[in-house]
């Protein structure tokens, strides 16, 4: 049986019938084709699904799409443009933060959130708080330092 | 030819060692990278697979319901597949087959026995729930102990035991060094069974495309063209009519770096129903049906005089080989490495080693970044801490006393290997003193305010990487890896695309190879398109493994730029009117003094203008070339790590405080990808060391199924890796270029452990198993308690 | 691993929840924050015909101060606690535990109603309500009813909820301002569950201490005498001495690893309770 829902996806109105069981994530990658939010658990454990669901980062994965009806959603897709999305984009190509890019989605959406709350950590701070999300490939050395570059743009930035 | 760089009259400044920024970034910022699971083909019915939950029974049948009969596809279905046979070439190396959906046995949790095909996976799953199994259960043989058991029941059909091969290598004369030996010192060791956990998982798609009269399967693979190979023999069809795409792959490790029997499986439905039929694995098949790593035991036995200096080696390797041979490496390849790096970077003339390989009723065990070289390199470095500790000397000094010396080099060690060229002890040494191993000592003694215990762990490793035809024949697979090719090909409007065979999946090869182009032909990186992973499109290569992309395709990649760069430079000197020998390539552009022509003019004369081309010369602008290293013993590549532990003996916790590598890969292309490359290596190691491991219970049942039970490092458990360089040119490969990608993998288990073991000494414990977990600490710690009241 | 097909319901409010989760007999299951449910619904771990969507009941998001103590809604999220965005009835104890346990993206959606209802045994929450001595506020079918934290978890993932009851609140009295707690929690690696987890309550000015042990395999366990010991300030090995007997005298079986891991933890909860 599916039930009708309507949210905000990237700031356009979608309108669907889904079948309670599907998860956002799904949602999200078959029904719209906006594939940037990737599983790599369906668990909630490794953050590669992370997406904003009305301005704060969650597990698509283990979001019901339905329990989302008249919510706002936001993807990696919907960040572009963004000014802080894109200081870390280009902080994340200049300090290496990126290797086969899997991870990379879910980690800028998280790392968005961060830099949005707390921007004056550091590092130790941004490695307990990047917890949610785990990348196989960089050893993290590469992420911490591209996050806490944009933090440091962001803020000279802020200044001028 | 080989060697170092050779002289420069031209500055490159995006070539050979430049940190040049990746190319392949852009599209995995924006979110728009194409992993198999987001690949949009009309019309795709999802498959889940049904797989045994049973380790080990006779399959009697399987009942499915009527109404989705039609929607299960069983082994007979299928039967016009061949089951994937790897057998090596050792003597009595036991014959098995692995079919791609069981038939008569199952033989590990996990196995696939059908396949449910829907239009959704979440209706294919309700499919293989409403199936049930007709199982009639076998003992399961559920551990190394279990299988060896006289009693136990043979897993393969004619097999009299559970043992797919033992090998031995025997040199120099043990029972002289028995003899001669002032100290003795024996350890068993152990590291668990676990998972490779990429963070994409595996995923086939296939479908047959009519216009070309061919079946096309995408496989998130590392080696598309020897997956095209086995599957073209495995289906029974010409491989000119088999198309194999790695899109985009989200890491591979060596986890998919096998023939798998769901790529089996999925091809030969595409065949049969004609329509695009897709699996992606789930987290739970990746960890308890992907090949699984490192399950290894190990025996060794060392003779050292008073000074610690080792004599000879005894050394038994035995690994959980799982319920199948992995194609092409085989079951024993894992074994066969460890036993054949044994003697590390040291110099120990006598060794005998034999490894073991048993059959269990688990995942199969496959190749998983290091190989066999991670659980050599534990069993060695703790037995080398072991030996300083029994002649009362220092591990470091031990350590550095007993390395092969430069000027050995090249050195023929005791397993049969040939070292190339390098510094081990002055690796050792920079390492220890960016560690600062005095004032971690003299740290030591002083204790901690908060009742940590600080210890110091060191581990050295020697690593065979781009190895070639020699090294591949004498493991006896049942393919060898002897070449890379590569075509560089320039467009009219002057931009070259760059065809290889290896498959990069992180490892910053659009950019590397681009770089190499550049250093031959001085054309910008951002000119130069790399194109890898496609069957049609590329020259036959072997793919991403054992650390031979860079050297393998960087050689070719180079062979064919410069006869490029040759012709070049004739047809650019022709249009400038120049002298041939004082042209320079530069920019993307021949130069003579103040004049010059681009390449764009150079190629659209090449193309389209043959006119213009000097007498003789032949149109169009592409050059093939293959290439091997001039010794196919391999390059070898090696560093020491070193660590600072901090361990809670109230709680069991481990913290690293400090982490240094000082490596030597040779001449490095990109110093930014290579550290990140080593960094990456040690956070898999650092799982391997302290969280990572997949017990199974006595019905043969795993116990570590999901991301809940199963823990790999995230970025508070890794620190700051402080990476030092070397480079030491190999002799025998194009600039000198070694493999590293392994190497930051190799070492941590054996340096965390030596650490741990350092800051626990005063409580007289001594661990020899990884994961080296809260858990087990607390009880070594209580354990020692008891045994001193 | 995608999950069984089920029936889905939004209800309005408390009575139509109650009402729904009774008629459905046990196949029906409340779904709160999601974070537990919806990981054990992918991996077909539970069986479920029907799924009752709390996310619509206002009232159960609505925090109170009562004066003597914090009602605070059961579906609050744990970030609100994290985020001081509730009132806090317990000197900054709830803030820190909210901000130490999984991930940010997790403690956006999960609840504290949540977490306690399912009773996993290594919640945070758990041995924080039973440390704080606090009342859970339950309904029903029978109406409504108070169950003292301590009673609330009887082994692991039970609970005295009976069928069709649900929590609506927590309600944590003030603590005093001259009490300082002690937390001390276990993990193998940061946001994971906890192996062990004790908070230590100790007011020298009144002469009151509490200390409760979490992530036991089964209910948390209160330890009167450790936390009289340690208010009365007796030297780190007799404490260290009483706890490892009041341990063992719980009879919950823990292994040779665990009961040192559990000593620790309630010995540093106290330490830093009493020191700070």
């Amino acid at each position: 049986m599916k039930i009708p829902i309507s949210l905000v996806v990237n700031g356009a109105t979608v309108e669907a019938q889904v079948e309670p069981r599907m998860h956002l994530g799904d949602f999200l990658r078959e029904h719209l084709r906006l594939t940037a939010t990737h599983l790599g658990c369906e668990h909630g454990v490794c953050g590669a699904c992370t997406v904003l669901i009305d301005g704060r980062p969650a597990r698509a994965c283990i979001t019901l799409a339905v329990t989302v009806n008249g919510a706002e959603i936001r993807t990696l897709e919907g960040l572009q443009g963004d000014a802080l999305m894109e200081t870390l984009k280009t902080a994340f190509h200049e300090k290496h933060g990126l290797q086969c890019g899997f991870c990379t989605p879910g980690m800028l959406v998280s790392a968005w959130d961060l830099l949005k709350r707390r921007p004056d950590i550091d590092e130790r701070e941004v490695r307990v708080a990047m917890s949610g999300n785990l990348c196989r490939c960089t050893g993290y050395q590469g992420i911490v330092r591209s996050i806490l570059a944009a933090a440091d743009e962001a803020k000279t930035a802020e200044s001028v | 030819m080989g060697g170092t760089r050779a002289e420069k009259t031209v500055e490159r400044t995006q070539g050979v060692g430049t940190p040049v920024r990746r190319v392949e970034d852009r599209r995995f910022l924006e979110g728009k990278g194409e992993y198999l699971a987001d690949l949009n083909i009309p019309g795709v019915v999802d498959i889940a697979f049904l797989r045994s939950p049973v380790a080990h029974a006779r399959l009697k049948g399987v009942h499915i319901p009527d109404r989705i009969r039609n929607s299960v596809v069983l082994a007979g279905d299928i039967a016009f597949a061949k089951p994937i046979v790897a057998v090596g070439k050792a003597k009595g190396f036991k014959y098995s087959e692995y079919p791609p959906l069981a038939t008569g046995r199952v033989r590990f949790v996990g196995e696939p026995i059908a396949m449910c095909v829907a239009s959704t996976r979440a209706e294919a799953e309700d499919m293989a729930q409403a199936c049930t199994l007709d199982l009639e259960e076998l003992p399961p043989v559920w551990d190394i102990d279990v299988a060896l058991r006289p009693d136990a029941p043979p897993i393969h059909d004619g097999w009299d035991n559970n043992l797919f091969v033992t090998t031995e290598i025997k040199t120099g004369d043990l029972n002289a060094v028995k003899a001669s030996a002032s100290v003795v010192v024996e350890k068993t060791m152990r590291m668990a069974r676990h998972a490779g956990v990429s963070m994409e998982t595996r995923g086939v798609l296939a479908y047959y495309d009519r216009r070309l009269g061919e079946l096309v399967v995408y496989s998130s693979t590392q080696f598309p063209h020897v997956i095209r190979t086995i599957l073209a023999q495995s289906l029974g069809i010409a491989e000119s009519t088999l198309r194999v795409v790695a899109p985009d792959v989200g890491g591979g490790f060596g986890i998919k770096n096998n023939f798998q029997p769901e790529e089996l499986a999925v091809a030969a439905l595409a065949m049969k129903i004609g329509r695009p039929v897709r699996w992606i694995e789930d987290r739970r098949e990746h960890l308890i049906a992907s090949p699984h790593a490192r399950e290894h035991r190990y025996r060794l036995k060392a003779y050292a005089d008073k000074a610690g200096r080792v004599l000879g080696l005894e050394a038994e390797v035995t690994v959980d080989a799982g319920a199948y041979s992995v194609w092409p490496w085989t079951a024993s390849m894992e074994a066969g490495m460890s036993a054949g790096i044994m003697t590390g970077p040291y110099d120990i003339p006598v060794y005998h080693g034999r490894a073991i390989t048993v059959c269990t009723n688990k995942s199969p065990l496959g190749p998983y970044r290091g190989v066999g070289r991670s659980g050599a390199c534990f069993a060695i470095e703790t037995m080398i801490d072991a030996v300083a500790r029994a002649v009362g000397r220092t591990p470091e000094d031990v350590r550095i006393e007993n390395m092969v010396p430069p000027t050995a080099m090249p050195y023929r060690s005791a397993t049969g290997k040939l070292y190339d060229s390098g510094d081990y002890p002055e690796a050792a040494r920079r390492a220890l003193a960016a560690i600062d191993a005095a004032a971690v000592r003299a740290r030591q003694a002083r204790g901690e305010p908060d009742g940590r215990l600080i210890g110091l762990g060191v581990a050295s490793y020697t690593e065979q990487s781009a190895h070639g035809t020699a090294e591949w024949v004498a493991r006896g697979l049942p393919v060898v890896f002897g070449y890379e090719p590569a075509l560089a090909r320039f467009t009219p409007d002057g931009k070259l695309i760059l065809f290889v065979g290896i498959q990069n999946h992180g490892q910053g090869l659009e950019t590397t190879l681009a770089q190499v182009a550049h250093e031959e032909l001085g054309i910008p990186v951002s000119d130069v398109v790399v194109r890898h992973g496609d069957s049609s499109v590329s020259p036959y290569g072997m793919g991403t493994f054992a650390s031979r992309s860079m050297t393998m395709a960087g050689g070719a990649v180079s062979r064919a730029c410069a006869i490029l760069a040759e012709k070049m430079k004739r047809i650019g000197a022709h249009l400038l009117q120049a002298p041939v020998d004082s042209v320079t390539l530069a920019d993307g552009k021949v130069s003579f003094g103040a004049q010059s022509v681009t390449f764009a003019e150079i190629a659209d004369a090449a193309y389209l203008h043959p006119e213009r081309l000097p007498t003789g010369e032949e149109p169009a602008l592409e050059a093939n070339a293959v290439y091997e290293p001039g010794r196919s013993t391999g390059a070898f590549s090696y560093a020491t790590h070193a660590c600072v532990v901090a361990v809670d003996p109230g709680t069991g916790l481990v913290e690293i405080l400090d982490y240094v590598v000082c490596h030597d890969c040779g001449t490095m292309v990109n110093p930014l990808i290579v550290e990140a490359q080593v960094v990456g290596g040690v956070a898999q190691g650092l799982g391997t060391a302290l969280y990572e491991e997949i017990p199974y219970d006595e019905n043969g049942q795993p116990l570590a199924s999901t991301f809940l039970d199963y823990l790999i490092p995230g970025p508070a458990e890794v620190p700051d890796v402080r990476v030092l360089h070397m480079e030491t040119p190999s002799p025998h490969t194009r600039f000198g270029i070694k493999g590293m990608g392994e190497g930051g993998a190799i070492a941590p288990p054996a340096a965390v452990l030596n650490g741990i073991n350092d800051a626990l000494r005063p409580l007289r414990v001594e661990l020899s198993e990884t994961p080296v977990t809260p858990e087990r600490i607390l009880d070594a710690i209580a354990a020692a308690q008891e045994n001193a009241r | 691993m995608k999950p069984a097909p089920f029936a889905y319901i939004r209800p309005a409010s408390i009575a139509e929840a109650v009402r729904i989760l009774a008629d459905g007999k046990g196949s029906a299951r409340p779904l709160a924050g999601g974070q537990s449910l919806v990981p054990m619904l992918n991996l077909r771990l539970a069986p479920v015909e029907r799924i009752v969507d709390l996310g619509g009941i206002a009232e159960l998001r609505q925090t109170r101060d009562d004066g003597t103590s914090v009602r605070y809604g059961a579906m609050t999220i744990h970030a609100a606690f994290e985020d001081g965005e509730v009132p806090d009835a317990s000197n900054g104890l709830m803030a820190h535990v909210a901000g130490r346990f999984a991930f940010r993206a997790v403690r956006n959606r999960g609840t504290i109603g949540g977490a306690l209802a399912l009773a996993d045994p290594a919640s945070d929450w758990l041995v924080t309500v039973v440390a704080l001595e606090a009342k859970l506020h339950a309904v029903g079918p029978d109406g409504r009813r108070v169950i003292p934290a301590e009673k609330f978890v009887l082994g692991p993932y039970f609970t005295s909820l009976a069928e069709g009851e649900l929590l609506e609140a927590i309600e944590v009295p003030k603590r005093p301002k001259t009490e300082r707690w002690g937390y001390c929690k276990v993990t193998a690696k940061v946001g994971e569950y906890a192996e062990s987890m004790a908070l230590a309550l100790v007011d020298r000015a009144r002469g009151t201490a509490r200390v409760a042990l979490g992530a036991t395999d089964g209910a948390p366990i209160v330890l009167p005498e450790a936390a009289a010991s340690a208010l009365r300030g007796e030297a780190a090995q007799s404490l260290r001495e009483t706890i490892q007997r009041e341990l063992v005298a719980a009879e919950r079986d823990f292994s040779r690893a665990k009961l040192a891991m559990h000593a620790t933890t309630v010995f540093r909860a106290l330490r830093d309770a009493v020191s700070s």
